[in-house]
């Protein structure tokens, strides 16, 4: 049985995230998910730091201060092979979800 | 690694905080920039970027809580939910609780006289470079007297570690090894009188630098200093502390008081620190007083052997304290140096070349061993015996939580569904565990005070009380707290193992008491759960059959007829001697004493002995069979002087011949007599011969050949074994003719007047062997009351008897024959007790183990059984069905203990008496004992399923 609760997904979303970006900071993590969904999903900013502390306590994301393009101060985030693996669970754990659910609706339609 | 970082993260958390601020006011900027950019006021925009991310404190708090929470947090939270849990089972939680604190109050309690025993380091400073001196050689020295205090082992192979006050005081002189050296010796007993009655104190001889080299200090006024090892310095005693308080409640003015020991004046000069209580594990002494004292207060036993100046008189254990920066084999070889040259070119040599004579160092607190031997063998066992009775309680507890585990793998299923990892659920049983077992520990703490204090009764031995102070220490509480956490690992890792590997589905599906039988999870559980059960017979088998074995030899003991009626008999000592009395006057005292005692009410007869019966010591000496080759002596023959109407007191019969009579102790003494004259001058001529005092000494060994033999009795083993076919009552039989001097001149010998039947004599265990009985002559002596009814209520007017009779008489060892044997028995009687003990509570777990699994069992199985019924099973089916579950796991643990217990018991036949250690009664009465109340334990829960109505059973889901 795969876990599909919210913070799942947004665990799902911020690793994809950061393994398409390479590196980034949390700002970013925000805007490329606003951006990436078309405007559909937007990540609570209460929630991410919390989260991506989380995942860097679990050794999936490793962080860095650096300086951002408009020379500020920023903390970058970057996957792990940890963090890999655990992209590559949860991704497939979403998928079955989805299809689960589908598979739910569809029955509920015939 | 994360963990670390986490609890370190905890430590740096304002590092953390201003790491978590920068973070938060980059991503506020860069917000509050593009706001700016999409048209926003900078005002808005800024309150736009703080909006977005709520309450800014509490997020905080959530980035920091995401580094502890893992851990210390969900510990709290474990902790919690476990009291929880428990709590909601009061039942489950007590049974668990008690049977962790018995096992775990069994262990602290018998780890204490462990500790007390074997653990305990010297009360001395710096006691790691404290060393024993021994000697060794591959032959034995040839010395005039060797004395031994039981303060180290003595054996032919090892040596021993007793010297001479001269060697003592040449490696003192010679070595550079130690910093400091001490002798000392015995205790012995002293008679020491003061203001008040006399009594029989316990003394050690020790050198005057015994205090300095130990660094042990006085409590109040002064230690012994080198200077009390004078010869002409006034004589003076250290106390011990605990002496002072019992025997002078502890009153300070006591420095500088004169008491006598054995009529010697010495001052008290000092009381030693509290914490000094002795030396030699178990070897207590009630004061300390100077070697030099050596000539003017010794032991009966010591007679006239010149301690202070003879080289060849070796009875002082030395210590050395090691020079810092020396080693200890650098000091051993230093020391064997000086030992070798004197053993072989000092003034006595006691050893040749070849026989390699040296010095072995060995720490001394193991060199110093002396009771510890003595009781280290049952303490070890009686370890063994709760170590088993601990893990019974584990198996039983893991058994209970297992039974509970299924009721609760819902619980763990929806946990598991919910995302929780099995890491998580397993420290969750765990805390539990833990949390069960640490109130064990607590409350097993508890039970072993009074445990220690219960045990150490039975330790004790009539009126010689344990001699090790018992008391807890960070040694106990440390193995404790270890024991409490290894069994709450112990007895919890399995069943959350268990649990945490539940299949989902048919859990959440499922009630718990509706499982069907056939699923995979049951299977897997009741293999462990009978597991555990078989597990819990198995140990209370060996457990029982250890203590039925040591229970049979007690009782065996206990049957041992010792030759004479040993009921109604109270036995006291007295020793005239230390109180200064000569020969005759004891003689006397004694007669005086007979007949003073015999006149009491309630007593029957009188008599004494200079050995009690089953006292445990006795008396040896050398005879000479008429006819043998000369020097051919019987050695090591038990003799025992004893005193008028001896035989009629203790109802020993006569088998032919008659008894001592008064006549038969005249002529002993008149013996004795002149062999003493006779030494006494030849002692004399020796010290300054001269042609008249040679004179006077050949005709005073002349009176003593001519003397006429002396009265004795033999048993009837003697008369078997030295004399047979004969009638031995009116032969000679000769002293004893071990050197070419006594084959010229053979003493008087003895004349038999009687046999007598056999009996014990020192032990009640040894054969019965040939005893030589003589009349008494002096010497100290245990006499013997026989009394129409309980002879303890005699005590009192005893007492009054003995001290009007004489002055400074204290009497010692006031007991009942009864009593006696009590004593000589100790050893077995405890273990006897103890394992018995200790048998009856694996027995009574064991048995709690089976009732809970088939009561489970019972109750889970209530629809299957309610379908049975349903379908004509009769009840006895039922019974049968459960029952015989149970009956079947009790077989196969039996099986399985029976077979470890005949593999394990040789280990203690050492111990047992009259019973093999694979006797198959014992086996065959505990394997019936077990199995009747295993029945018990079944038949509880199988009623409640023969009472299952199919009806409600059915109706249940």
């Amino acid at each position: 049985m795969a876990k599909n609760d919210l913070q799942g997904s947004l665990d799902l979303l911020v690793l994809k995230t950061v393994s398409q970006m390479g590196e980034l900071h949390g700002y970013g993590i925000v805007l490329h998910i606003q951006r990436a969904s078309d405007e559909l999903l937007s990540v609570e900013e209460g929630s991410l730091y919390p989260a991506l502390h989380r995942m860097e306590q679990s050794g999936w994301i490793r962080s860095e201060w650096k300086l951002t393009e408009t020379n500020r101060k920023a903390k970058y985030y970057r996957l792990t092979a940890a963090g890999q693996k655990e992209l590559r669970k949860a991704q497939e754990s979403f998928e079955q979800v989805v299809k689960g659910v589908r598979a739910v609706l569809r029955h509920a339609q015939g | 690694m994360s963990v670390l970082r986490r609890i370190a993260n905890l430590f740096h958390r304002s590092k953390l905080n201003e790491d978590i601020e920068a973070e938060l006011g980059s991503h506020i900027e860069m917000r509050t920039a593009d706001n700016i950019a999409a048209g926003m006021s900078p005002k808005e925009a800024r309150r736009d970027a703080h909006l977005r991310f709520g309450n800014r404190g509490a997020m905080k708090e959530r980035v920091i809580a995401a580094d502890a929470h893992t851990l210390l947090d969900s510990l709290w939270q474990d902790l919690r939910f476990a009291l929880r849990m428990l709590r909601k089972s009061p039942g489950f939680t007590a049974v668990a609780i008690l049977t962790l604190a018995l096992g775990i109050g069994a262990n602290t309690a018998i780890f204490s006289f462990i500790d007390a025993v074997l653990l305990r380091v010297l009360p001395v400073r710096d006691s790691q470079q404290l060393v024993l001196l021994r000697w060794s050689a591959h032959a034995k020295p040839k010395i005039h007297g060797s004395d031994g205090y039981g303060d180290c082992d003595d054996n032919a192979r090892d040596g021993a570690c007793n010297f001479s006050l001269s060697f003592f005081k040449t490696i003192r002189a010679e070595n550079n090894a130690f910093s400091g050296m001490a002798a000392f010796a015995g205790p012995i007993d002293v008679d020491l009188s003061g203001d008040g009655a006399a009594s029989i104190a316990q003394g050690t001889y020790v050198s005057g630098d015994f205090f300095s080299t130990l660094g042990v200090n006085a409590f109040i006024g002064r230690p012994l200093s080198p200077a009390d090892d004078n010869l002409s310095a006034p004589p003076a005693i250290v106390l011990n502390y605990a002496y002072w308080v019992q025997a002078f409640g502890g009153d300070r003015s006591v420095i500088g008081r004169t008491v006598r020991l054995d009529n010697t004046p010495a001052t008290i000069i000092g009381v030693a620190d509290p914490h000094f209580t002795n030396l030699t594990p178990g070897k207590p002494q009630d004061f300390f007083m100077p070697i030099s004292l050596v000539n003017r207060v010794r032991d009966q036993w010591a007679g006239h052997a010149p301690y202070l100046t003879d080289a060849g008189t070796w009875w002082l254990v030395m210590l050395g304290r090691l020079t810092p920066g020396v080693s200890v084999g650098q000091a051993q070889a230093a020391a064997t140096t000086i030992y070798r040259n004197e053993m072989l070119h000092g003034a006595t040599p006691a050893f040749k070349e070849a026989d390699a004579p040296e010095i072995r160092l060995e720490p001394a607190r193991t060199g110093l061993n002396g009771e510890t031997s003595r009781f280290a063998p049952m303490l070890l066992l009686m370890m063994i015996v709760v170590g088993f009775v601990l893990l019974i309680a584990c198996a039983n507890v893991a058994g209970l939580i297992l039974a509970r585990s299924a009721t609760r793998q819902k619980e763990m299923a929806v946990r598991l569904a919910l995302g929780a990892g099995r890491a998580r659920i397993i420290r969750q049983l765990l805390t539990e565990s833990v949390l069960l077992s640490f109130a064990g520990g607590v409350l097993g703490i508890l039970f072993s005070v009074w445990g220690v204090e219960t045990i150490g009764k039975l330790l004790t031995r009539g009126d010689q009380p344990f001699p090790f102070v018992v008391g807890p220490d960070w040694r106990i509480l440390a193995f404790t707290i270890a024991a409490t956490f290894a069994t709450g690992i112990l007895f919890g890792l399995a069943p959350a193992l268990r649990s945490s590997r539940i299949d989902l589905t048919p859990s959440l599906k499922e009630s718990a008491s509706s499982l069907p039988e056939s699923a995979a999870y049951t299977g897997r559980f009741f293999r462990l759960g009978d597991a555990l059960v078989v597990a819990q017979v198995a140990l209370s088998i060996i457990v029982l059959i250890g203590a039925g074995l040591l229970v049979r030899t007690l009782q065996n003991l206990r049957d041992i007829n010792p030759g004479f009626d040993t009921r109604n008999i109270l036995l006291f000592a007295i020793d005239p001697n230390i109180a200064g009395y000569s020969d005759a006057q004891i003689q006397q005292l004694y007669g005086n004493l007979q007949e003073r005692l015999a006149a009491l009410p309630g007593v029957i007869s009188v008599s004494y002995s200079e050995e009690a019966l089953l006292g445990g010591g006795w008396f040896g000496t050398e005879i000479h069979l008429d006819g043998a080759p000369p020097k051919q002596d019987i050695t090591n023959l038990k003799q025992l002087p004893v005193g008028l109407n001896f035989f009629s007191t203790m109802h020993i019969p006569i088998l032919s011949g008659r008894a001592f009579t008064s006549a038969d102790f005249a002529a002993a003494i008149a013996n004795n007599a002149a062999a003493a004259a006779w030494g006494t001058l030849a002692r004399a001529n020796s010290a300054s011969p001269s042609a008249s005092s040679s004179a006077a000494v050949a005709s005073a060994r002349e009176a003593y050949d001519h003397a006429a033999p002396t009265p004795v009795i033999i048993n009837e083993a003697f008369a078997k074994k030295f004399l047979p076919d004969r009638n031995p009552v009116g032969m000679h039989i000769g002293g004893g003719q071990w050197t070419d001097n006594d084959v010229q001149h053979p003493s008087p010998g003895y004349a038999v007047v009687g046999i007598a039947g056999d009996t014990k004599y020192a032990q009640l265990t040894a054969d019965t062997g040939p005893i030589l009985f003589l009349p008494i002559v002096g010497n100290s002596a245990h006499f013997e009351l026989r009394t129409a009814a309980n002879p303890a209520v005699m005590v009192k007017s005893v007492r009054e008897i003995v001290s009007r009779a004489g002055e400074n008489l204290p009497l010692t060892e006031v007991r009942t024959q009864t009593e006696q044997i009590d004593r000589l028995l100790f050893e077995q009687r405890m273990l006897a007790r103890l394992s018995g003990f200790f048998g009856v509570v694996a027995l009574v777990l064991a048995c709690i183990g089976l009732y809970g699994l088939l009561s489970y069992e019972v109750a889970r199985r209530t629809r299957e059984l309610g379908i049975r019924m349903a379908l004509g099973a009769q009840t006895r089916d039922l019974l049968r069905l459960v029952v015989g579950q149970g009956i079947l796991l009790v077989f196969i643990g039996t099986v399985i203990g029976i077979a470890a217990a005949m593999g394990v018991t040789r280990f203690i036949s050492a111990m047992l008496y009259g019973i093999h250690a694979n006797d198959p009664a014992t086996i065959t009465g505990v394997a019936i004992l077990l199995t009747l109340v295993a029945l018990a334990a079944c038949y509880i829960p199988a009623r409640r399923a023969m009472k299952v109505d199919p009806m409600i059973a059915l109706r249940y889901e």
